[in-house]
């Protein structure tokens, strides 16, 4: 299985695609720091309008701690479907390129194989989220310094400079869980579909869909706290006045329930499938 | 040996295989011959062990964790590595000697040229044959399928790969099964020929007497051939130097001494083919 690993996250990193991807992340998170450089007192005056005419602000809102927050909600969509791009890619390209088949006239367990793949697609989706958080933390505070941090959402929330900095953290490895589920769920999108635009395009859907029906009430309480589209935004839960730590371990829990089985059904599948 | 009994396979709708027997022995050459579509791929993939016979038996023998290596189609390998990563990656993958010396022996083995480091993307298609045929001889297996393996490849390339499946079974005594629409070509390596058409074996023999069998004439060449009056009997055709003579092979020996006889010299002499009768025995 070490060997498969090893294989698998060589293949990975001698590819472009794989380094194009990490650009694109670089891309989204300077254009992010750019926009905040430029534009981020304008918008941050026109947010806090009303406040300011009631409440003191000292210090400097537009700091790195809020850039963060900013590059963080790119958990939303961007990294994700990055994530399942070059997720999806580990195998629909060995399908099309047929090295599939190579690969199972070698004496070669199909469902270690696959499982070696799922296991590097979630170590990518990690070390994706380690980049993005090591140059979100080192580039934002190094440009913007550090602050107390303002959150708007379901009204303004204020937190302190240190607070903030380890909510971020959790955040990011919070978050992390729902980037492997998604690498998982794009993985076995490519075993069931096999080729790499229709697995592209199914992918974005489940994201598109995912992210949609988080909003939706379900008249179900249980489901509403179960259901796996109820569950993408746990990272943001770190950002409520108070973290409900039971609430995000209970949706951790499940988020990994779920991934597990995404893969379950994978290597089911493959193992049943032909090659060729 | 490899031998298959009784193989069925059905794609819904589709018949591709029904009731396919063959059998190789050790240090054989076997070749598979049909027009595209006849079902040479997936009795190959079945025999690879990458699709699944609906019913039959299949026997493979051999020593080691790998019994078979092939090739199906064109040679698969990742396009952005170079031949000596390729090589190394497959062996690590099947727990095979991954050393250096390892892989440029494998190279070697099979005529690559050890410093092209270029991704294989770059290489022509016989390269990539050649190094496709030396992923799958990693870890010494005693069977060897190659699936429409001169398919694009120029004269050349084709003469090249016939003369390394020949080294191959002359060092050793590997089997190997080729599959082709190419008979001209299978018949000069081949010593058993099995015919399939429709997803049947309509033929199985010694190479030489399947051939006699579809055998309808040959084309001579050789200078001043229109002079043999005798050809006139073997209602000739001729094209410059070249004619097309309706003749069986014990004529045809008769003929080459006549025109030996003659004076004539003769440069070439290759057997024209019936494919129908060839793919449809029973018809006659």
């Amino acid at each position: 299985m070490r060997r498969l690993l090893y294989i698998e996250a060589y293949k990975l990193f001698r590819q472009s695609r794989t380094f194009y991807a990490v650009l694109a992340l670089l891309i989204i998170e300077s254009i992010v720091l750019l926009s905040a450089y430029f534009q981020g007192t304008e918008i941050i005056d026109m947010v806090l309008s009303n406040l300011k005419d009631s409440f003191y602000f000292q210090g400097n809102l537009l700091n790195g701690n809020l850039i963060i927050y900013f590059i963080l909600n790119s958990f939303w969509f961007h990294v994700p479907l990055l994530i399942m791009i070059i997720v999806s890619g580990m195998l629909t390209t060995e399908y099309e390129e047929k090295t599939v088949q190579t690969v199972f006239m070698q004496p070669v367990v199909k469902w270690k194989y696959v499982l070696a793949k799922y296991i590097v697609a979630s170590l990518f989706a990690s070390f994706l989220v380690l980049l993005l958080a090591l140059t979100s933390f080192i580039l934002s505070y190094g440009l913007f310094g550090k602050g107390d941090l303002i959150v708007y959402a379901n009204g303004l929330t204020f937190f302190e400079q240190t607070d903030a900095f380890f909510r971020l953290v959790y955040a990011f490895l919070f978050g992390t869980l729902t980037l492997i589920f998604f690498s998982a769920v794009s993985l076995t999108l490519a075993v069931v579909l096999k080729e790499t635009f229709k697995t592209w395009i199914v992918s974005a859907l489940f994201l598109i869909v995912s992210t949609l029906l988080l909003k939706v009430d379900l008249s179900n309480e249980i489901l509403n706290h179960i259901v796996f589209f109820k569950l993408n935004n746990t990272w943001q839960y770190f950002f409520n006045q108070e973290i409900d730590w039971g609430t995000i371990t209970v949706n951790s829990l499940l988020i990994g329930f779920y991934t597990l089985i995404t893969i379950l059904v994978g290597l089911f599948l493959f193992q049943r499938k032909d090659i060729g | 040996m490899i031998s298959c009994k009784h193989v069925n396979k059905n794609y819904a709708t589709v018949r591709a295989l029904h009731n396919v027997t063959i059998s190789c022995a050790k240090g054989e050459v076997f070749g598979l011959v049909g027009a595209n579509g006849a079902g040479k791929t997936t009795l190959f993939k079945i025999l690879l062990g990458l699709v699944t016979a609906d019913t039959g038996e299949i026997e493979i023998s051999g020593e080691g964790s790998k019994k078979i290596g092939g090739i199906i189609e064109k040679p698969a390998l990742y396009p952005f590595l170079n031949a000596h990563e390729n090589v190394r990656l497959f062996a690590k993958m099947q727990n095979a000697d991954s050393s250096s010396r390892a892989i440029e022996k494998s190279l070697k083995q099979v005529g690559l040229p050890l410093n092209r480091m270029d991704p294989v993307r770059n290489f022509s298609l016989g390269m990539k044959q050649r190094l496709g045929i030396a992923v799958a001889l990693l870890n010494n297996p005693s069977c060897l399928l190659l699936d429409e393996p001169f398919s694009g490849l120029d004269p050349l390339g084709i003469e090249a790969l016939k003369q390394l499946i020949s080294d191959l079974v002359l060092r050793s005594q590997m089997t190997i099964l080729i599959s082709s629409h190419i008979i001209e070509v299978l018949s000069t390596i081949c010593t058993k020929l099995s015919i399939i058409q429709n997803g049947e074996i309509v033929q199985s023999d010694v190479t030489s007497k399947i051939l006699e069998g579809c055998t309808i004439g040959y084309a001579l060449s050789g200078a001043d051939i229109q002079k043999a009056a005798f050809l006139k009997q073997y209602k000739p055709v001729f094209r410059g130097d070249f004619a097309h003579v309706s003749a069986s092979a014990t004529e045809i020996s008769d003929i080459i001494f006549s025109l030996s006889q003659q004076k004539i010299g003769i440069t070439s002499c290759k057997p024209i083919f019936d494919l129908q009768q060839l793919f449809n025995p029973k018809r006659n």
